[in-house]
């Protein structure tokens, strides 16, 4: 086998895993901060080799295979990573992320004999194994080794609250991990392959096939589970309202992303010639993405947990994402790649304030914080910048990806999808913005609904620099502003049409500027009613507060924290896509 | 082969997984419903074993037989091999969780072990009637 560029895919996997063992190894002899360093240099070292293999794809996909077990005759036997610009830069993405958390995250934990890193080294290494891989078992795999890190990260503080939201985290899924490995199952009965291509070539041939449908729709649900899309949602606010800071950063910022970057890969490329999938594909996701990004938006604005908001603001995301996916076009696909980085550049920030918010005021509630802010202005900067960035301040990477997402569904007159993406940035602004008001300007005496929402003391631990919490929020910050456009405007039509596997088109369409002014003018309006409600005529808080109080309560019932509700929604969440399947 | 040996595995395991579900859905006690995910579970093997079993042929080791008998598929056993080693993991990881748990708070019942409650009697009137809602969520 020659030594390409080829020879570097397994690497920023296989890094990760042996500073995991050797670190696991020799746990109780390191000393003092040696775990830290090394779990920054690890993540450092799979951010810098991420970029230069997504550099090298540019070019066309790498392909590796693993003890050079290379497909012969259409058969492929071997298991392979298959790395197209996009895939290689959303891995780099992830690789920085974590370099900043680690920092964030800088003696963070006490006598932890460095099992907090290694945690979260294997769960890096299985993100990047997961953007990756070209086999679907291997992809069940990672699945599975992110799940159970993640599992084990959210209840390392072994407290109440944090045990019980990371069993509801470990059952939905563990449900998610059967449903995928039943539909790989499938896959494979029908199409004697586990390899991307093989799988897509044999579905092209196969023609209208109930399996193949009914495989997607197991794989798509265990993605969408991944992904938090409504119904499946409800794991997302327990797991990360509980999770320590530093985790919260990587879930919010990369973790539920990817479940829909998987949905992306897999409907794009394996189910491809399946056009049962793919009619079914536009209502299915339009329809899940719009009614996602709304909800997750109200919910966010009903809370007082600002952990627990951040979460729902995640859901509203991730909902928007999926419209984007439904759009099936590289301009809708592109657009959602972007979208997911400048997402969790921001939201990573935003958790890593409210971890300063735990570490330096010892609360993480909105109400009770009212006023505490005023020591740390640095962060309410912070905050408000990314409050705004987050419903759509037209700078910087989140908005370039907004743009293209909004233009991919105006030039396919999808204005539900428009309407709820637009809404549902602006309701979870609003929230950000509100809560920035309130704790670092000490506006908003009287709280309204978000009052009544669950909260819960914790804490975190306080002696840390504040620097060292602010430094990576900071530049995680500057990232999303500073990388230049034009740039992310020239990769990203060629890299999506390569993570497609569609020939390249230029045509790049923006949405139109006036769109993402009317999400900000609705977090602006938004955040200044919370503040502001005790100031405005009673004219027109009664109606406003008649429409938000029952809605609001039936929600909060809905989300009630009893796993048994969430597998009810599951199976009729189930139901549903493979009802939508079935009349496509 | 008859019909019904060729949906009898599909058909016991979609009613596996959902006697699991429905176990999840109803469970009381956090063993149990640790028990009723491995019944989730076992659902996929039977799906597994049933997807790849070739009627009339052999394990797929071929010391005593020439290359080329008709064997069963060996991708989908070592599926569900992998599908077992997951599961020992998941189920350990959520026995220490329950364990953990019942340490704490000294209950094993879902209902009393929300992750996050609304506060009782809070900072408004409003909050503290949404503390009552200790009924379950009718679906």
């Amino acid at each position: 086998m020659t030594l390409g560029p080829s020879a570097l895919l397994p690497l920023p996997v296989a890094i990760p895993l042996v500073f995991c063992a050797v670190m696991l190894a020799t746990a109780h002899l390191l000393p003092g901060r040696l775990p830290d360093i090394l779990a920054t240099l690890a993540a450092l070292s799979v951010a810098i080799l991420s970029g230069m293999i997504a550099v090298h794809a540019a070019d066309g996909p790498l392909v590796y295979w693993f003890g050079g077990w290379e497909p012969r005759d259409g058969v492929h036997l071997g298991i392979g990573f298959g790395v197209d610009a996009a895939s290689g830069w959303i891995a780099a993405f992830i690789g920085v992320l974590y370099v900043l958390t680690f920092i964030f995250a800088w003696g963070f934990f006490d006598r932890t004999h460095g099992h907090f890193h290694i945690l979260m080294l294997l769960f890096l290494a299985a993100m990047i194994g997961f953007c990756f891989t070209r086999d679907m078992f291997n992809l069940f795999v990672w699945f599975e080794v992110m799940s159970v890190a993640a599992f084990a990260l959210t209840a390392y503080h072994l407290e109440k609250s944090a045990l019980s939201g990371a069993i509801n985290f470990t059952v939905i899924n563990s449900l998610a991990g059967f449903l995928m490995l039943g539909g790989i199952g499938l896959i494979y009965a029908q199409t004697g392959s586990l390899d991307f291509e093989g799988i897509a070539s044999a579905v092209g041939r196969g023609g209208r096939d109930p399996v193949v449908a009914g495989a997607f729709c197991l794989v798509a649900t265990a993605l969408m589970i991944k992904g938090a899309i409504v119904p499946f949602q409800f794991w997302l606010a327990d797991a990360h309202a509980v999770a320590p800071s530093p985790v919260s950063v990587i879930f919010s910022g990369a973790m539920v992303s990817l479940g829909l970057f998987g949905l992306a890969k897999v409907s794009a490329v394996v189910f491809a010639g399946s056009d049962q999938v793919q009619h079914a594909l536009p209502t299915l996701l339009e329809g899940l993405g719009s009614i996602t990004a709304i909800l997750g938006g109200w919910m966010a604005l009903l809370q007082r947990h600002m952990k627990r908001m951040l979460a729902f603001s995640t859901i509203s995301h991730a909902g928007i994402m999926l419209t984007a996916l439904g759009a099936l076009s590289p301009a809708g696909t592109g657009g959602m790649l972007v979208y997911v980085v400048g997402h969790g550049l921001v939201k990573g920030a935003l958790f890593m304030i409210a971890g300063i918010l735990l570490a330096t005021r010892a609360s993480i509630d909105e109400i009770a914080l009212r006023g505490l802010g005023r020591g740390i202005g640095p962060a309410g900067f912070a905050m408000a910048l990314a409050g705004l960035l987050l419903c759509g301040l037209p700078i910087g990477v989140l908005d370039q990806g907004t743009r293209l997402v909004q233009g991919a569904l105006w030039h396919q007159e999808r204005w539900i999808a428009l309407a709820a993406g637009a809404i549902g940035a602006g309701l979870t602004g609003a929230a950000v913005l509100r809560a920035t008001g309130r704790i670092f300007l000490g506006l908003g005496p009287d709280p309204g609904d978000e009052g009544g929402a669950p909260s819960e003391d914790e804490r975190e631990k306080a002696n840390r620099p504040l620097w060292v919490m602010l430094g990576p929020c900071c530049v995680l910050l500057a990232f999303d502003v500073g990388l230049p456009a034009s740039l992310i405007a020239n990769a990203t039509p060629e890299a999506a049409s390569a993570f497609m596997h569609q020939p390249s088109v230029s045509a790049k369409a923006e949405g139109p500027a006036w769109l993402t002014w009317i999400s900000v003018a609705l977090a602006l309006a938004g955040a200044g009613y919370g503040l502001f409600r005790t100031r405005l005529p009673k004219l027109v808080i009664r109606p406003l507060r008649a429409t938000q109080s029952v809605p609001t309560r039936a929600l909060e019932l809905l989300h009630s924290g009893l796993i048994g509700d969430y597998a009810a929604w599951l199976a009729i969440g189930v139901a549903l896509i493979a009802s939508i399947l079935a009349v496509s | 082969m008859s019909v019904v040996s060729n949906i009898l595995p599909y058909a016991v395991a979609v009613w596996l997984f959902g006697a699991g579900l429905y176990g999840i859905a109803t469970s009381r006690n956090l063993i149990h419903l640790v028990g009723c995910l491995g019944v989730c579970q076992s659902a996929t093997y039977v799906l597994l074993l049933g997807l790849g079993y070739r009627w009339g042929s052999i394990a797929p080791i071929f010391y005593d037989h020439p290359p080329g008998t008709p064997a069963v598929d060996p991708v989908m056993q070592a599926l569900v091999l992998t599908d077992i080693v997951v599961g020992a993991t998941l189920t350990a990881l959520l026995l220490v969780l329950t364990i953990q748990v019942y340490k704490r708070s000294g209950s094993l019942d879902p209902e009393k072990l929300r992750p996050m409650r609304a506060r009782q009697g809070s900072d408004r009137a409003e909050g503290s009637d949404r503390g009552h809602d200790g009924k379950r969520t009718v679906l």
